[in-house]
């Protein structure tokens, strides 16, 4: 019986389920929140050169970290940033920086990369490159390891939120939906929200989720026990008065 | 100092309530005419307290901790996870395998956010300040992480007492750190 | 009518209450001694100590209340004896199961037995389902006995007349007593929080059997346990208010009270402030929406508005400049009313989230509870047992007597109460079996504390004595 009760639990909960994440990745998103980044000298496709706090100043960044010849999670990352963000469009909230970590890189790289994710000339990514990047790199806690069997990097598939002051206001690594890229835009747009939850494989039931978009709590299914009580009682209260008003007209009727 | 006035004002209106009630007892001691016009003095009461609690309620609703300094941007972040029995500081993220924590050491005058979160049970971060006085808290739940800013604006060693009962050492669980 | 059954059921459930009470009591002043330093327990006895003492505590007097409501329920509907009886048998077998839960298993999660501590096993392995399951028990005989009540009176009075709607308009037909619609509206209340312990207890056996499979949300649970942990204490208090609406004016020998348009108003908005109010328990988690942070404060405050509006207001209007006879019952009725208001201004400072933050989980917390209980709450029943046991025997307590039982309650309370709103301001935290050296003034009070809740004691075990003696006449009248 309880077998049953905790199947049918565990069958409504399923959307409710959030991303599975490894401990060291939700660690690594906690470091180097509200310090400065480094302001590096940045050549941008199709810009006139500019330094990172004149780019960041105009509006707020979300920097991504990757390199042209990258045979890995780079493609991917950038093809599922620029979908998640399509609905984006026209929003001048943010501005994603595209950054070469690879020396070997150069602007016709950079710009062929535009133009194959087809963002050439899009007003909300930049593209580019900078002489600075292990400095640039440092101030993130970016850490790419080259590998010289296979002639990669290894390294995160690492987005870094940064303000208009240049203050990394949030990291998310990984591959992430539309609510985490709304928390990271929310926080460079120095939104405060007083608390966030741990990713967390097996918690079903709760109260409520933050949406960004909205700044405000969804109900989630935990909030169907906190009020189910309160229906039950007065659903209980009318099936009994209903059920013994038999009894309630017959005591009337003798009075 | 808060802490006194929330004292002073409970005894005041305790004393009210006392001389109230004691008043009223003796009363009934004397004729037997009853209080005239019940039904105007219930509305007149009733009415007062209203306005009372109103303002009360409209004063310090604002004042409600969750998004003080929201539109400052921290100069530290200090990063807390609370265990059975014990407090991990770090400036650095915890690792939940290996947690760890720092001596920490805070610029006076400057927001600071402090990112709250336990490892196992509910716990409490209470901050205490040199004279032993409750200056802010937060709760640090399993599972999520609580944002807690605060200005401290006396320097000195304050130390960090946890106020959610916990378990058999929960009275010995505590740390601290400098602001200079 | 009474019949006999009911005399002697009731009788029984004063003595079992009264008894716990008195051994409550008494871990109480073993765990402020322990503070003081003048005892030395392990702390894992002082926490166990704390837990069965408020869990004995709060089950004793909502079942006082109960019983009460239930005896002078039977004036107007006849109510069910075997609910009553499945409630005391399921009462005295939970209440023995924790008792040897935390004594003997060294079950320590304090009576809030907030998540996930419970799981986290620190004590014997039984102790943790044991705990869980006599919970249950306890849930489930309540459960029977107040829909049981609800279901006598609404063989009597249709939905709205229970709920005295028809109060609104003028002359209604059928008239609502004022017991019956606040007893109403009570149980309702106590109903739903116990569906929502219910909902609590399949969560936690279903995280205990899923062996890690399925984890609950700490703060769905949180919300959860104060749910039903804060609304049933509530509705004690307001169990023994019905009490009072119903016995103050015969007691006096005046004439009865009668349900107004204000009444059936306050004692409806009541029942919404009263299944809200308990938000007021999670401002600390910054966790918690903002919205229901607010909710909780404005509900809290709203919910002393028809309490001091209406009740406290009649209780005045009942003796003020009116000759009124003065018996010990109604003395404890009114001193208690006089404590209830107290504990509220406690209740309504903690329950502003601006002062919560300086306030939460100190000892200002414990301060404004005990209030309500020791000079409010147990005091209205006190003053239905011994208004009960008079009815049947002779020898009433004198009105020397009378005057220094009241006297010791009240200095007794006070002076222990009193420690612990200093301590609150103090900023010394509840719930701690020692206190860190730099809490100078901790231990002192601990001690001033344990002195004054002894000097509590003497009355009530006057009282304890001179009462159960009459009720075991009512018992067992042959001898």
């Amino acid at each position: 019986m309880l077998k049953n009760i905790v199947s049918l639990l565990l069958i409504f909960s399923f959307c409710n389920f959030t991303d599975a994440q490894t401990t060291s990745a939700a660690l690594k998103e906690e470091t180097n929140i509200y310090e400065r980044v480094y302001d590096a000298p940045l050549q941008v496709v199709g810009q006139q050169s500019a330094t990172f706090d004149e780019l960041y100043a105009q509006r707020p960044v979300i920097l991504a970290l990757i390199f042209t010849r990258c045979t890995g999670i780079c493609n991917p990352f950038l093809v599922k940033l620029k979908e998640t963000l399509q609905f984006k469009d026209g929003d001048n909230s943010f501005r994603v920086l595209v950054l070469s970590f690879d020396p070997r890189d150069n602007m016709n790289d950079m710009h062929r990369l535009a133009q194959n994710l087809g963002l050439d000339g899009n007003e909300q990514w930049a593209f580019a490159i900078t002489e600075n990047i292990s400095e640039l790199t440092q101030s993130v806690s970016f850490d790419p390891v080259w590998d010289s069997a296979r002639q990669q990097f290894d390294h995160d598939a690492l987005l870094v939120g940064i303000n208009k002051e240049g203050y990394i206001t949030k990291k998310l690594i990984g591959l992430r939906e539309r609510g985490d890229l709304d928390l990271l835009i929310g926080s460079i747009n120095n939104v405060f929200v007083p608390t966030y939850r741990l990713p967390n494989q097996n918690m079903l039931f709760s109260c409520f989720n933050y949406d960004p978009v909205t700044g405000k709590n969804k109900p989630g299914l935990g909030l169907i026990f906190l009020a189910l009580p309160a229906v039950l009682t007065a659903s209980l209260l009318i099936s009994i008065s209903l059920l013994v008003r038999r009894s309630r007209r017959r005591k009337v009727h003798l009075n | 100092m808060q802490q006194s006035s929330i004292l002073l004002l409970f005894f005041f209106l305790m004393g009210i309530a006392l001389i109230v009630f004691t008043y009223i007892y003796l009363s009934s001691k004397k004729a037997d005419q009853g209080m005239s016009n019940p039904l105007k003095k219930r509305f007149w009461f009733f009415l007062i307290l209203t306005i009372i609690m109103g303002i009360f309620a409209s004063v310090t609703i604002p004042k409600s901790p969750y998004f003080a300094f929201a539109d400052k941007t921290p100069a530290k972040v200090i990063h807390v996870a609370a265990i059975q029995f014990a407090f991990f500081l770090s400036e650095k993220a915890i690792d939940r395998e290996k947690p760890s924590g720092q001596q920490i050491e805070l610029p006076v005058n400057e927001v600071i956010e402090f990112r709250v979160t336990s490892f196992d049970v509910n716990h409490g971060f209470a901050i205490y300040d040199e004279s032993n006085r409750l200056i802010t808290q937060t709760q640090a739940m399993p599972g999520y992480v609580n944002r807690l800013r605060y200005k401290f604006e006396e320097p000195g060693k304050y130390n960090v007492l946890c106020l959610e009962y916990c378990g058999v050492a929960h009275q010995l669980m505590r740390t601290s750190f400098v602001v200079k | 009518m009474e019949s006999k059954k009911l005399k002697k059921i009731t009788a029984v459930w004063i003595i079992v209450v009264l008894t716990l009470f008195v051994i409550s009591i008494v871990l109480g002043i073993l765990m402020r001694l322990n503070q003081g330093g003048v005892l030395h327990h392990a702390p894992i006895t002082f926490y166990s100590n704390m837990t069965i003492h408020g869990i004995t505590m709060i089950g004793i007097w909502f079942v006082a209340g109960m019983a009460g409501i239930n005896y002078l329920m039977e004036r107007y509907v006849k109510t069910s004896y075997s609910a009553n009886l499945i409630a005391l048998i399921l009462t005295v077998i939970g209440v023995l199961m924790l008792w040897a839960v935390t004594l003997i298993g060294k079950f320590h999660t304090a009576w809030t037995f907030l998540y996930p501590l419970p799981l986290r096993v620190m004590w014997a392995q039984w102790a943790t389902p044991v705990f869980l399951v006599a919970m249950s028990i306890l849930t489930t005989g309540w459960l029977i006995w107040g829909i049981s009540m609800m279901t006598q009176v609404l063989k009597k009075y249709s939905i709205p007349q229970a709920f005295a709607w028809q109060h609104f308009k003028k002359d209604p037909a059928v008239k609502t007593p004022p017991f019956i619609l606040i007893s109403m509206i009570t149980l309702v209340g106590v109903v739903t929080c116990l569906l929502v312990a219910v909902v609590l207890m399949a969560l936690y056996f279903a995280e205990y059997f899923s062996k890690g499979s399925f984890v609950n949300d700490a703060l769905l649970m949180k919300n959860l346990t104060y749910f039903f942990g804060h609304t049933i204490a509530n509705e004690m208090l307001y169990l023994g208010l019905a009490v009072i609406y119903e016995l103050f004016s015969e007691v006096g020998e005046k004439p009865k009270w009668k349900t107004t348009w204000y009444v059936a108003l306050a004692w409806n908005f009541t029942l919404i402030f009263i299944l809200t109010a308990f938000l007021h328990h999670l401002y600390m988690d910054f966790v918690q929406p903002e919205g229901f942070q607010i909710v909780g404060q404005i509900a809290s405050y709203m919910a002393s508005l028809p309490a001091a509006a209406v009740t406290v207001f009649s209780v005045w209007v009942a003796v003020y400049r009116i000759k009124i006879k003065w018996t010990l019952t109604n003395l404890l009725f009114f001193i208690g009313v006089a404590g209830w208001v107290i504990g509220g201004f406690g209740a309504v400072i903690d329950a502003t989230i601006s002062n919560n933050i300086v306030l939460h989980n100190t000892q200002w917390v414990p301060a404004h509870f005990h209030t309500y209980n020791i000079l409010g709450n147990v005091l209205f029943s006190l003053g239905f047992f011994y208004w009960f046991s008079i009815q049947f025997t002779d020898k009433v307590v004198s009105e020397k007597f009378s005057k220094l039982i009241l006297s010791l309650l009240i200095i007794g309370g006070a002076g222990f109460l009193l420690a612990f709103y200093i301590g609150g301001a103090d900023s010394i935290p509840r719930r701690f079996s020692n206190y860190p050296a730099e809490f100078t003034t901790a231990k002192p009070l601990a001690n001033i504390g344990a002195a004054f809740a002894t000097i509590y004691l003497i009355p009530i075990l006057i009282l304890f004595y001179n009462i159960s003696k009459r009720c075991l006449k009512i018992l067992f009248p042959s001898s």
